[in-house]
């Protein structure tokens, strides 16, 4: 064996040049996907328990969160690579500090559909809140301040006249527990917690959210800004994976093109994923009547992430001075509007 | 120099021998009052200087220059007194409530043995309770607005001012309750004139920490319902990732903790200059 | 008032500490009880003064507490019990506080008292600011101030330096002559005992027991520093104690 220092710097060299060389995507790195257990994250459960990540070339590992709050966090530290989320002020803040970027549409509400609703405590409902014109200062539930809870409710109140409480409680479970116990008086939800809700009789329903915000582009697909601009490959990978999955997701269960057989499936599916300590037969009417349009092709409504971007700027929760394209990379989906 | 060396040798008779070596220095702290001062304002320095230069990112730490300029709009938009008054006025009713219970309690306890043998299990099981899990169940029985604050922070204050009074109590001298006996005082006098100011010193170290706990929990307690105050400005600051609210927050609560800590010196420098 | 200690026996557990011994306290006189360390004079004396219970006998008080007497039976103790947050005047109020006297009366007492023990300029002062020698002064002025029947001194100077101990035995010596009071008086010290004792009392070892009772006639005013007549009686107590001082000494110490 003759192996001197300059063919070992060789060959290392040539390992280097060779790792560059490949696409991303036929790295051996795992992408980890944030998500929460929400039907509204069904796109990334199909798309991993169907194989599209895996067609795709990704290794995908989902990874749960509580709040957007935290997965917005995760993405800036590089601990995830994808997240599904609402856009928050937190992540505006982020996308000012160039640490995440909006890179494609999820969830968005639709007129015709059930989308979020708007609830009154049963003691506020029976005071006479029963409808959001009766918002007027009442306590409206939101986690932290920026949250959409926080912007939704802003904007009901705007288009009814009327100055709510916004009265922050962290954590959904925690604005649950206050509804309920009748320490706030409203808040808004998406469809499969808000109507379990309304049907145990502790919550009313006074409204939808459609109603005040049409086409609200309610959650979004993004990722870190390296990713966005370093590693486009993987980004298109993981968009193309994601879109069959909500493809499939608005096939079975907004369009009604698929038979009981699939939907059924499909409930099964989620299931894994959401409502998991609650028997299937109770858990899929909340997940059949949560359904809510995925954004086709992971397509982004611009005019309403503007209309978010400049209603963040007006309460003061964002710098002003922040342009969408600091929040959004366009070059991936299909932009709306705008 | 050869002057001095030369009248230190002359001083020492010829061949008398070496001279014993020094060697009772150093583990004796001595006030250095510049380094603290020195050290902060270098730390300062360094961090504006990464943060500008780029080496520290700005997802790591805010600019210094930036985190003093939110304060001073903060102070100037007059938001500052409305967040400070309110969780000066919940750290004052939730800590007075818990620290007057709590030292009521100890000194029950350091009198009585039913009370001691009823209550010293009961206090160290709810010494441990991580105070911020009860916060969702204060909500329930307090209401969401400020009762449950100034119970969340009456709470925390409470159990480390009982344990800090009953040892307190414990410790006073008994050779002062014989005196107070031998001399006919009766029960009420020996507690008011000789347990209570014995226990005095052992309290007020107690309520040092019970009051740092209390503003830890001041976060705590603004995490439900709260629209101002510190706490929920912090909150607030976290949830938007906006590290600049976040460290002016931060600062305030410091400064808040060296204000209450320099007041309770202030109070034992006066309450306790007899002790040696 | 004379006191009078009938039969007392006692024991700490297994401990028998004192055993059958009566004694009278006669007034006007200072007793003083001497004997080996752990021979239970201090318990004695907790006994004569209420502090503690003996478990057989009984202890007397003889004739009418006299007029003015706030607290027939003061104790005077080794460590001073002084309340380190209170001044001396503080300290000597204290005791006066519960009889109700306040005010001018009080002020007169004080006044009083801190003159007959020479503290007068140290009225304001504060315990810490004070040597051993002061603080036991302090004590005893707090003692008279209740005017006591019965003055019960517990190893009163065991706490001082040798000059400072001389020095407060005369004090005691002139206190007692211009104003003669009954007093019980425990020490180790013989030399404090042949000093100021009209009588000593010497105990025996553990199990105490009373061994011998040495009169001293001659007046505490003449009674001064290296007296040859004090050296003999001293040494004559010391003869008594000598063996049983040992043996106490060598003695394992259970608790």
């Amino acid at each position: 064996m003759n192996i001197t220092r300059r063919h070992t710097l060789g060959l290392l060299g040539g390992a280097a040049a060779l790792g560059l060389a490949m696409p991303a995507i036929a790295q051996n790195r795992k992408t980890v996907v944030g998500t929460m257990s929400l039907t509204s994250h069904a796109a990334s459960f199909i798309a991993l328990e169907r194989g599209y990540f895996e067609k795709a070339g990704l290794d995908v590992e989902l990874k749960f969160f509580e709040a957007a709050q935290p997965m917005a966090v995760a993405i800036a530290s590089r601990d995830v690579d994808f997240g599904v989320t609402a856009i928050s002020g937190g992540l505006i803040s982020l996308a000012q500090k160039g640490a995440v970027k909006v890179i494609g549409g999820a969830l968005s509400e639709e007129k015709g559909i059930d989308g979020q609703q708007i609830l009154a405590s049963d003691a506020a409902f029976q005071a006479g809140l029963t409808t959001p014109a009766g918002l007027a200062d009442k306590r409206f539930g939101m986690t932290t301040a920026g949250s959409s809870f926080h912007y939704m409710g802003s904007k009901i109140a705007a288009a009814e006249g009327v100055t709510p409480q916004f009265v922050p409680l962290q954590k959904v479970g925690a604005v649950i527990g206050a509804l309920k116990s009748g320490q706030i008086d409203a808040w808004s939800i998406v469809p499969h917690i808000a109507k379990p809700l309304a049907a145990s009789g502790a919550v009313h329903i006074i409204g939808k959210v459609a109603d005040y915000l049409p086409d609200y582009q309610v959650t979004t697909v993004f990722t870190s800004s390296s990713n966005a601009s370093d590693d486009k490959g993987r980004v298109e990978a993981f968009l193309n994976a994601f879109s069959t999955g909500a493809a499939d997701y608005n096939d079975t269960m907004v369009d009604g093109k698929k038979d009981e057989a699939a939907v059924a499936e499909m409930v099964d599916l989620i299931h894994k994923y959401v409502y998991t300590d609650v028997p299937l037969e109770k858990a899929s009417k909340s997940i059949i009547n949560g359904s809510m349009r995925l954004n086709a092709n992971a397509a982004l409504n611009m005019t309403s992430v503007k209309d978010q971007l400049a209603w963040f700027q007006s309460e003061g929760l964002v710098d002003s001075s922040i342009a969408i394209d600091t929040l959004v990379d366009p070059s991936f989906v299909e932009i709306i509007g705008g | 120099m050869s002057e001095v060396s030369l009248t230190a040798r002359s001083a020492a008779p010829e061949g008398s021998g070496r001279e014993v070596r020094f060697r009772g220095g150093g583990f004796q702290p001595r006030g250095r009052r510049w380094v603290a001062p020195v050290l902060f304002v270098l730390l300062i320095a360094g961090v504006e200087w990464g943060t500008r230069t780029g080496f520290i990112s700005a997802l790591t730490l805010p600019k210094p220059s930036d985190v003093m300029a939110t304060l001073i709009d903060l102070y100037s938009s007059g938001m500052l007194f409305k967040h400070l008054g309110l969780s000066l006025s919940r750290l004052a009713v939730g800590a007075t409530l818990g620290a007057l219970v709590g030292i009521s309690v100890g000194v029950a306890i350091g009198l009585f043995s039913y009370v001691r043998a009823g209550l010293v299990p009961l206090i160290a099981a709810l010494f441990p309770i991580p105070k911020i899990a009860l916060l969702p169940l204060f909500v329930i029985w307090f209401g969401i607005d400020e009762g449950s604050k100034y119970a969340l922070i009456a709470f925390g204050t409470f159990t480390p001012t009982v344990v800090a009074t009953y040892g307190a109590v414990d410790n006073v001298d008994r050779s002062l309750i014989r005196m107070g006996q031998s001399f006919g005082l009766s029960w009420m006098s020996i507690v008011r004139k000789i347990v209570l100011p014995g226990a005095m010193p052992g309290i007020l170290s107690g309520l040092r920490i019970s009051l740092a706990i209390a503003i830890i929990l001041l976060v705590a307690a603004e995490m439900l319902g709260a629209q101002y105050g510190i706490g929920a400005y912090i909150l607030e600051a976290g949830s938007l990732y906006d590290l600049e609210r976040l460290f002016a927050g931060v600062l305030i609560l410091s400064l808040l903790g060296v204000i209450l800590s320099a007041v309770i010196g202030m109070i034992e420098r006066h309450l306790l200059g007899w002790r040696t | 008032m004379d006191i009078r200690l009938e039969a007392i026996s006692h024991r700490y557990g297994d401990t028998e500490v004192l055993r059958d011994i009566t004694l009278d306290i006669p007034s006007g006189k200072i007793v003083c009880l001497v004997g080996p360390s752990g021979c239970g004079k201090s318990t004695l004396l907790r006994f004569a003064g209420g502090l503690e219970r003996p478990l057989a006998g009984r202890v007397l008080q003889i004739g009418d507490v006299p007029d003015g007497c706030l607290n027939p039976l003061t104790y005077v103790f080794q460590d001073f019990a002084l309340l380190p947050w209170r001044t001396v005047r503080g300290n000597i109020s204290l005791v006066l506080e519960d009889h109700g006297i306040r005010g001018a009366r009080a002020e007169a007492i004080i006044a009083d008292v801190l003159a007959r023990t020479k503290l007068t300029d140290f009225a304001r002062a504060l315990p810490k600011q004070l040597s051993g020698g002061m603080k036991q002064r302090v004590a005893i002025a707090r003692a008279l101030a209740v005017s006591p029947a019965v003055m019960l001194m517990d190893e009163p100077l065991s706490a001082l330096d040798s000059q400072t101990r001389e020095l407060l035995m005369d004090d005691l010596v002139s206190l007692w002559t211009r104003t003669p009071f009954t007093a019980v008086y425990v020490t180790h010290n013989l030399n404090e005992a042949v000093r100021l004792g009209h009588r000593v009392v010497v105990l025996s070892r553990r199990p105490g027991t009373i061994r011998e009772v040495v009169e001293i006639g001659r007046p505490l005013s003449e009674r001064g520093y290296a007296d040859p007549d004090l050296e003999r009686t001293q040494k004559h107590l010391w003869d008594l104690m000598r063996e049983e001082a040992r043996a106490a000494d060598e003695e394992l110490i259970d608790v």
